[in-house]
């Protein structure tokens, strides 16, 4: 059988870098096929081709076996391409059903708007993803993850000849993400679509796909039945090294206590939530999204204000009221959100990573060309940081190097608590792999970690105790030498 | 690596540099007194003014601010310190820093009312605007302030409005605060600061930098650089009137974008609005020469915005693809 897409000997030069070289394979029709790669690996490059963003510097692409040239996302669209970003590309101000029918020629009557069958149909629709929401709700009341289903449901909505998925489940619960499978699979029974689907999770390469195709550094690998490998031979093929899994389970816990939360209570958010963290430790805090994780560390850090409780760094009580006092105090965050809480994407590589080391770069007031010279290189060295010039633009950084620039930031300012909230969202095994090191060898400077993760087996591997959340309280906690990921879910499902 | 820092900076205002050299060939072929040294002069003369303010606004657009009050802020300066050199109420020093104190004052009102009460900066200025107008017409009972005793016109703060070499001093004065601005800009970390927030005032926040006093002091320098123009203006013209600085906000807020600052934030170089300036200076300059009829010069003047922030979006969406 013919391909029904077929790339051939794409090459995608950017100014001064290859971001794929030569790339040539075919997706058949009705298949799901999985693209697998590290950061930089030239998925994305490879998604925009096809959706129209950049066009190849070579090669070409065919559809039904006729080259096309996809110049502009109308022209992507009119081919049948439906693309789901990794980035919601939402409007967050409007409903639902407003966002699911935006630009479609479903919405309107006449002139009018057609309310009631953008309502009733986006209704079926939430449904269809177990979603308990009213269509008229605005978007921006929808966590990340409902807004991510959102998007995937205006994809799957108008049946697109070709769906292609861009690391749809990296804020989904496993629920949810089992939920999208059901109706993705749906969709490729019944409609015949064919499906390119992109994850750094390659347990949902193994569960979804029929095939896959690696790529690695802008180059094509292979392209295999999902039924003939095992998880561990796409890791090989993707980073062409086996992954080090003999540095887990280390620890470095000592008897001091670093920080201590009692009764920490912020309103509609989580109550009561009380938890120690001593030097050296890595304490994990799980349990699913929407449960107080995330806005108990941002409470910590004085970014969100706290009803009740009290916080005590070594025996001492403070009272934070901002990042500024909380970093005073030796804390540092990594948010959650890369893009909108992490980085400034209008400034350049050097100066993100530099944000929270002005200290160390300036003297008076005034920035050393010098210093900040140094720091940087040192930055590059201890993190590993992949950058080509390091006054581009931050964005040009793949996600997983972008993740190092953070970490860089925060780690670099010598704090004593690093609270992390979900530190390796979004970025591949090799990079996974390299942040875990980066961890470890923290603790092992004896700083105390609070490590927020969605991903059970890295808080297994990482953490010395988990502590369980459910709807805003803690509902378990589990030493390291008990801890199973069935143990941690029955806790967090408050079972 | 330092090579390549040239080129991006270079990059940034690229479009603009080629709109003034093209305006300025355009110019000089049309009229042949334009590159006279006599008008050359005249023309960044001309410019001291809104060029001093539209380094504040610089500032203010970068934080992804700006400030719709600074005629009025202008007047209001001008108003006081006329008044105190007027009728001698103090030594002319003491005249001078009261007028920038004044001026460091309402910018103050309008930075505390956005970054501690969180109102827009368009708003709160809006409000100013017509406020600190008022105020002016209100100091001077509506009528101008002129005439002034020797004991002002003798001092050194008159200094400010004469020449040196026959060279206006205040070029140099307008030159010293932009050289002073851009060394703010990209060498202190207060330029760094006032980038970050501009660009992600939460991740800035977060980073610990306090995002509030950041803005608060935007908007102190450019209340700052309203009080230097408006003496500038008082020792030039020996004369400030009850409307003087009307409408110099949206010029202002038209060089800073000529050069190349986004509105949004977290964009903007003083190279570029020095540029900017000197585009609208130019552009302005030309138009008498030619004598164009005078309704149709604002009308030229936003066509040139618009066209330099087209060429600006056209070269930056080709870097993009």
């Amino acid at each position: 059988m013919a391909p029904i897409i077929e790339f051939r000997n794409i090459t995608k030069r950017f100014a001064g870098t290859i971001a794929l070289n030569k790339v040539s394979f075919g997706i058949e029709e009705g298949e799901i096929h999985c693209l697998c790669g590290e950061n930089g690996a030239g998925k994305s490059t490879l998604i925009n081709l096809c959706g129209g963003v950049f066009t190849p510097t070579e090669g070409e692409i065919l559809v039904s076996g006729s080259p096309v040239h996809i110049n502009s996302i109308q022209k992507s669209e009119k081919l049948g391409f439906a693309i789901v970003h990794q980035e919601v590309p939402l409007c967050l101000n409007m409903s639902i059903a407003h966002n699911i029918f935006m630009g479609s020629a479903e919405s309107k009557k006449g002139i009018f708007l057609d309310e009631r069958h953008m309502n009733e149909k986006t209704g079926e629709l939430m449904a269809m993803f177990h979603m308990n929401v009213e269509p008229t709700e605005l978007l921006e009341r929808l966590s990340i993850a409902e807004q991510s289903i959102v998007q995937i449901a205006r994809a799957v909505y108008f049946k697109p000849k070709f769906l292609i998925l861009d690391e749809p489940t990296a804020a989904l619960t496993n629920d949810q993400r089992s939920v999208m499978f059901d109706v993705v699979r749906r969709l490729v029974r019944e409609n015949h679509t064919t499906v390119l689907y992109v994850s750094h999770r390659l347990e949902e390469v193994m569960e979804l796909g029929d095939r896959f195709t690696v790529l690695k550094d802008g180059c094509f690998v292979a392209t295999k039945n999902v039924r003939d490998v095992t998880m561990d031979d796409i890791v090989t093929m993707m980073v062409g090294r086996k992954i080090d899994k003999s540095e887990w389970g280390k620890t470095y816990k000592t008897d001091e206590i670093l920080l201590s939360v009692k009764g920490l209570t912020r309103r509609r958010k989580f109550q009561d939530v009380s938890f120690e963290l001593r030097r050296g430790e890595i304490l994990g805090l799980s349990g699913f999204v929407g449960a107080g994780r995330t806005e108990v560390l941002s409470s910590i850090f004085g970014a969100d204000r706290l009803d009740a409780g009290e916080v005590r760094i070594k025996g001492v009580k403070v009272d934070i009221r901002s990042p500024q006092q909380a970093i005073g105090h030796g804390i540092s965050m990594i948010p959650e959100n890369r893009r909108d809480d992490g980085l400034i994407t209008t400034m350049s590589i050097r100066q993100n990573a530099q944000l929270t080391l002005m200290k160390q770069i300036s003297r008076f007031g005034f920035i050393s060309g010098k210093s900040t010279d140094g720091l940087m290189q040192h930055q590059i060295e201890q993190y590993h940081i992949k950058a080509a010039n390091t006054d581009d633009g931050i964005l040009t950084l793949s996600g997983g190097n972008q993740q190092k620039i953070v970490i860089a930031k925060w780690i670099g300012n010598k704090p004593e608590i690093l609270l992390c909230d979900e530190p390796t969202r979004g970025i591949d095994v090799g990079a996974k792999a390299e942040v875990y090191s980066i961890l470890r060898s923290i603790a092992a400077q004896g700083i105390g970690v609070v490590m927020v993760s969605s991903e059970l087996p890295e808080l297994l591997a990482l953490c010395d105790r988990i502590i369980v959340m459910h709807e805003g309280k803690v509902t378990g906690e589990v030493d390291r030498e008990n801890a199973t990921e069935e143990l941690i879910m029955k806790y967090a499902a408050a079972i | 690596m330092k090579t390549k820092k040239l080129k991006i900076t270079s990059a940034r205002e690229f479009g603009v540099l080629v709109v003034l050299i093209l305006i300025t060939i355009a110019m000089s072929v049309a009229t042949p007194v334009f590159l006279s040294k006599t008008n050359l002069v005249n023309v960044v003369r001309q410019c001291v003014e809104i060029g001093i303010m539209s380094i504040g606004m610089t500032f203010l657009i970068i934080n992804g601010d700006m400030d719709l009050s600074i005629g009025s802020s202008f007047a209001v300066c001008a108003m006081i310190g006329g008044s105190l050199f007027k009728y001698e109420l103090c030594s002319p020093t003491a005249a001078f820093f009261a007028v920038l104190l004044i001026g460091a004052l309402l910018g103050a009102v309008n930075g505390v009312l956005v970054s501690r009460v969180g109102i827009p900066s368009f708003i709160v200025t809006l409000g100013t605007m017509k406020i600190y107008r008022s105020i002016s017409y209100a100091i001077s009972g509506g009528t101008s302030v002129s005439v002034f005793p020797p004991s002002a016109t003798n001092s050194w703060v008159w200094k400010l409005g004469a020449k040196i070499d026959g060279f206006p001093a205040q070029i140099f004065i307008m030159l010293a605060l932009f050289i002073l601005a851009h060394i703010v800009l990209k060498k202190t970390t207060y330029g760094y600061k006032l980038y970050a927030t501009g660009g992600n005032p939460k991740a800035a926040g977060l980073s610990g930098i306090n995002t509030r006093n950041v803005k608060l002091a935007a908007f102190v320098i450019q209340g700052v650089c309203c009080a230097i123009a408006s003496l500038i203006s008082l020792a030039y013209l020996n004369s400030v009137t009850t409307t003087s600085g009307e409408g110099r906000e949206m010029d202002a807020i038209a060089a800073v974008v000529l050069g190349g600052a986004a509105l949004s934030g977290g964009r903007g170089t003083i190279i570029g609005s020095f540029i900017g300036v000197i585009i609208m200076g130019i552009v302005k300059n030309g138009m008498v020469l030619m004598s164009v009829p005078v309704f149709w010069q604002d009308g030229f003047i936003g066509l040139v915005v618009i066209l330099a922030v087209f060429v600006d979006t056209m070269i930056h969406s080709k870097e993009k693809r």
